[in-house]
């Protein structure tokens, strides 16, 4: 051991002073760039959130992302379901695929602050209205959704939302158009009562849309589409489109 | 015979159910509502809840994460669920793996746990039939004796019976007259105890906070003696008041110190006829109600203070070495067992106490964390307490965030565009101020261009028509009354139609105050509310009521519950909390109140002034509570 390092230390004053600079430049130089690139790469999450309200099939489509199949059925949720993998129709798929960390945050009331926790990180929101039992929920939804398009983390960067109208296989279920329809006319009159009073714990931080003109969803700083699936017989191309969008591979 | 034993995590997917092939052959959903209003609503400790015609039941594995439920019949008092569920949750733990989502190995072995449980409830049933008398004839022996014993058994009455539990009720029955009201229960038709059972049924989702299958059942026994009761009361009180007004007339006035009588005792300026008078309106501006200003939080340090008496919450626990417990509670391998936390949530009791939380509110959640934790393994370098501590935090935070939306400005637009007047009803019992904060939220929704109206349905008290109408001036809103000594439920009808008339936005109806166990009054506010079907019935109470808040929301509730004439009883909306300045950080009452009736606060009177109206800041309330 003791001769090796003997050795070394021979070869090493052997060696001419700029040599030695020169490869310790060369080595900083390295590191350097390395840790550039690496910084200005956007280290883009690839985290997606499942919201909406109780019963409007979150944790089915959660399911169904992941394993293709809803398995025996869900209760309400209790906590969210959380799980960083690749989506189940693209495992046949050649090559590299980023897997997507999906979060499934509980829709009852009293468990609205999980989702707090998750939209910091969050590359996309996919927000999941019931087409089946549309107008009974019609309010709280609008009230739901306009929260969320009103919360800091959402306007300042921009998250893109997809308004999922779930429950499509159905006969009786609403088409997508409607419910957009239906939404933009109750997030309206939600603008003119939420923005009378100045909120003291609700979370009022942005103006949505454009005073004086009826709202759209175009209107929001944020992209907002809208979308149909159905959990329970896996029709959910357009939400795996959505994820594939944002959660780049 | 069991219906249905499902297991699923806590995160909704369900790993296996006993009945497979038939769906979700319930009717009407049992376990869902066992989530939203058991489960979520921190009544996780309790043994049994009841919905419908089914009873269900519940295990938790926390460390897994899952949980088991088993629903049955109503009518069917099966012993062997509690064993059951206990049996289902070691097998399945060893069983279960998180990859895994299809367990259907599982039917075996479940087949065989139900036989052996089933067996071992027969011997069981046998063996003390043997050695008991016939308890009362017609009753259904086997039922009845062995429920009894099971009563017995688990020491405080919890098992399917809610003997230990009938604060709300306020009976002195003895426990063997229960189980005979049980027992004829038992006998009657199917039928006519889904009639009885509904309503008590459906509210004890919503307003009991007992799980009540066996409270419903005696429910017709005890109705039939209240009605008896009532009808006494009523009657006494009846010539007693028509004996005192004549009287009054005659009586002579008191004299209690040698002061000159008055000559006349009526103050009310005869000006004041027509509502006009020599008091000047106030200028509409006191200023913004503070229900619109922003509550600054003073950046405290969110690191809490340990307390010196929870440290070491080993000591007194199991023997285990010093070193083996430093050991585990650095590497993290310790699994919480009761006995490790008793001293931390009796800790945490005491201090919910002193803040003013009614006894039995606090024992409730100390049990319902305790559920929670159990089993559960530490996480490295944690304490006990502060894993109490932060399932405590997260369970209050729960239980105080609304579970409705408590914009009132919205619901009012809402209602303002079916064209229809917005009632808000006060109730409470006497001296919480009802009318004084029922002025301050006609101020606060005037601030919003809103147009009021009062109504004047406390017909009883003296001085409380003028009192609004002062404030009707002091506002400039219009005022509908109609004196004193009239039916208030007629007075309010009346107040709605004019104000419909006059196209008023929202009608805000003053009631008397009344004592929860008033009968007769409480039956004439039930009329009310049912003639009048108002959109917020509002209960008002102050802040400093300690352990008596739990009586009267739970008797309110069961009032307006019982004595309604329409299956889906209206029920307590809304709290208006009052007096909140008089606290200084006792705040406990606001969480007592909305533990026992699931309603939200959604107002708060922190002054006598009309500007004083306030939101509820939960998270203020939840580090005041638990500093």
């Amino acid at each position: 051991m003791d001769q090796w390092i003997s050795q070394i230390e021979q070869w090493f004053h052997q060696q001419p002073v700029e040599q030695i600079y020169v490869a310790v430049a060369v080595l900083a130089l390295t590191v350097v760039l390395f840790v550039l690139f690496s910084l200005l790469k956007t280290s883009k999450s690839n985290t997606i959130v499942l919201a909406g309200l109780n019963g409007s099939g979150k944790t089915i489509l959660f399911y169904q992302l992941r394993d293709g199949s809803p398995h025996q059925g869900t209760v309400t949720s209790m906590e969210p379901n959380d799980g960083t993998f690749v989506l189940h129709s693209e495992l046949g798929k050649k090559g590299k695929i980023k897997p997507v960390h999906l979060v499934d945050v509980p829709g009852h009331s009293r468990l609205k602050p999980k989702l707090d926790e998750f939209l910091p990180n969050a590359a996309g929101l996919i927000f999941v209205v019931d087409a089946l039992d549309f107008l009974p929920n019609c309010r709280p939804a609008a009230e739901y959704l306009y929260d969320i398009l009103t919360k800091s983390s959402v306007v300042k960067r921009r998250i893109p939302v997809l308004i999922l109208c779930n429950k499509t296989d159905k006969v009786t279920a609403h088409s997508k158009e409607f419910i957009r329809k239906q939404l933009e006319k109750e997030i309206d009159k939600l603008r003119t009562s939420r923005n009378a009073i100045s909120t003291a714990d609700i979370s009022d931080e942005f103006m949505l849309g454009v005073p004086g003109e009826p709202f759209t969803l175009e209107q929001c700083r944020n992209k907002v589409t809208v979308a149909e699936a159905s959990g329970l017989t896996g029709e959910v191309s357009q939400v795996e489109q959505f994820i594939r969008e944002h959660v780049k591979p | 015979m069991l219906e249905q034993l499902l297991i699923f995590t806590r995160g909704g997917l369900i790993l296996w159910s006993s009945c497979r092939g038939l769906g979700n052959a319930l009717k009407g959903s049992p376990i869902d509502a066992l989530i939203r209003s058991c489960l979520l609503e921190e009544r996780s400790a309790e043994t049994s809840f009841a919905h419908d015609a089914y009873t269900l039941k519940w295990a938790f594995h926390n460390e897994l994460g899952l949980v088991f439920v088993a629903v049955y019949q109503r009518i069917l008092h099966l012993l062997y669920v509690d064993d059951l569920l206990a049996a289902v949750r070691r097998e399945f733990a060893e069983i279960y793996d998180p990859k895994r989502t299809s367990y259907d190995d599982f039917d075996e072995t479940f087949r065989q746990l139900q036989k052996e449980a089933e067996a071992r409830a027969e011997e069981m049933k046998k063996s003390k039939q043997a050695g008991r008398a016939p308890a009362v004839p017609g009753k259904k022996q086997g039922a009845g004796g062995a429920a009894q014993r099971d009563a017995k058994q688990k020491g405080n009455g919890a098992g399917g019976g809610g003997s230990g539990k009938d604060d709300g009720d306020g009976d002195g029955d003895s426990g063997k007259g229960r189980w005979l009201a049980n027992g004829n229960g038992n006998g009657q038709e199917k039928g006519a105890r889904e009639r009885s059972h509904a309503p008590p049924g459906s509210v004890v989702v919503k307003g009991k906070e007992n799980g009540g299958p066996q409270a419903g059942a005696f429910d017709v026994n005890k109705l039939q003696k209240l009605r008896s009761k009532g009808g006494k009361k009523s009657d006494n009180t009846k010539p007693a008041s028509k004996g005192g007004e004549p009287k009054k007339i005659v009586k002579k006035n008191r004299v209690w110190d040698d002061s000159p009588s008055e000559s006349r005792l009526d103050f009310t300026d005869p000006v004041d006829e027509r509502g006009e008078g020599i008091v000047e309106a106030v200028a509409a501006d006191q200023g913004e109600s503070m229900m619109d200003k922003e509550e600054d939080l003073s950046s405290e340090s969110e690191a809490e203070e340990e307390d010196e008496e929870v440290e070491g919450a080993k000591p007194g626990a199991k023997k285990k070495g010093w070193f083996t417990s430093m050991f585990q509670s650095i590497a993290g391998n310790a699994i919480i067992e009761k006995s490790d936390l008793q001293p931390a949530l009796k800790a945490l009791k005491d201090r919910l106490m002193t803040k003013n939380v009614a006894e039995e509110i606090a024992e409730k959640l100390c049990e319902s964390v305790a559920a929670s934790l159990e089993g559960k393994k530490l996480g490295s370098f944690t304490r006990i307490s502060s894993t109490v501590q932060t399932a405590m935090e997260e369970a209050l935070l729960r239980i105080l965030t609304p579970k409705r939306s408590i914009d009132i400005l919205r619901e009012v637009h809402a209602a303002k565009e079916h064209g229809k007047p917005y009632v808000i009803v006060f109730v409470g019992v006497n001296g919480v101020g009802k009318s004084t904060n029922l002025a301050k939220v006609a101020y606060w929704l005037l601030q919003h261009n809103i147009s009021v109206m009062l109504a004047a349905c406390d017909t009883f008290r003296s001085g409380a028509v003028e009192q609004l109408r002062t404030h009707a001036r002091r506002l400039q809103i219009p005022i509908f009354e109609k004196g004193y000594e009239k039916d208030p439920a007629v007075v309010a009808r009346e107040a709605i139609q004019e104000a419909s008339r006059n196209k008023s936005d929202v009608v805000l109806v003053d009631t008397a105050g009344r004592m929860q166990d008033n009968e007769p009054l409480m039956r004439a506010l039930s009329k009310l509310i049912n003639l009048n079907s108002p959109d917020l019935v509002l209960f008002v109470g102050e802040a400093l009521v300690g352990n008596d808040a739990v009586d009267q929301l739970s008797k309110f509730n069961q009032k307006l519950a019982d004595l309604s004439t329409v299956p889906n009883a209206r029920l307590i909306d809304g709290i208006l909390l009052t007096k909140f300045d008089t606290i200084d950080d006792k705040v406990g009452a606001a969480l007592s109140m909305v533990y026992i009736s699931g309603a939200p606060v959604m107002f708060v009177g922190c002054g006598q002034s009309y500007t004083d109206l306030k939101k509820l800041n939960v998270k203020s309330i939840v580090k005041t509570l638990l500093k």
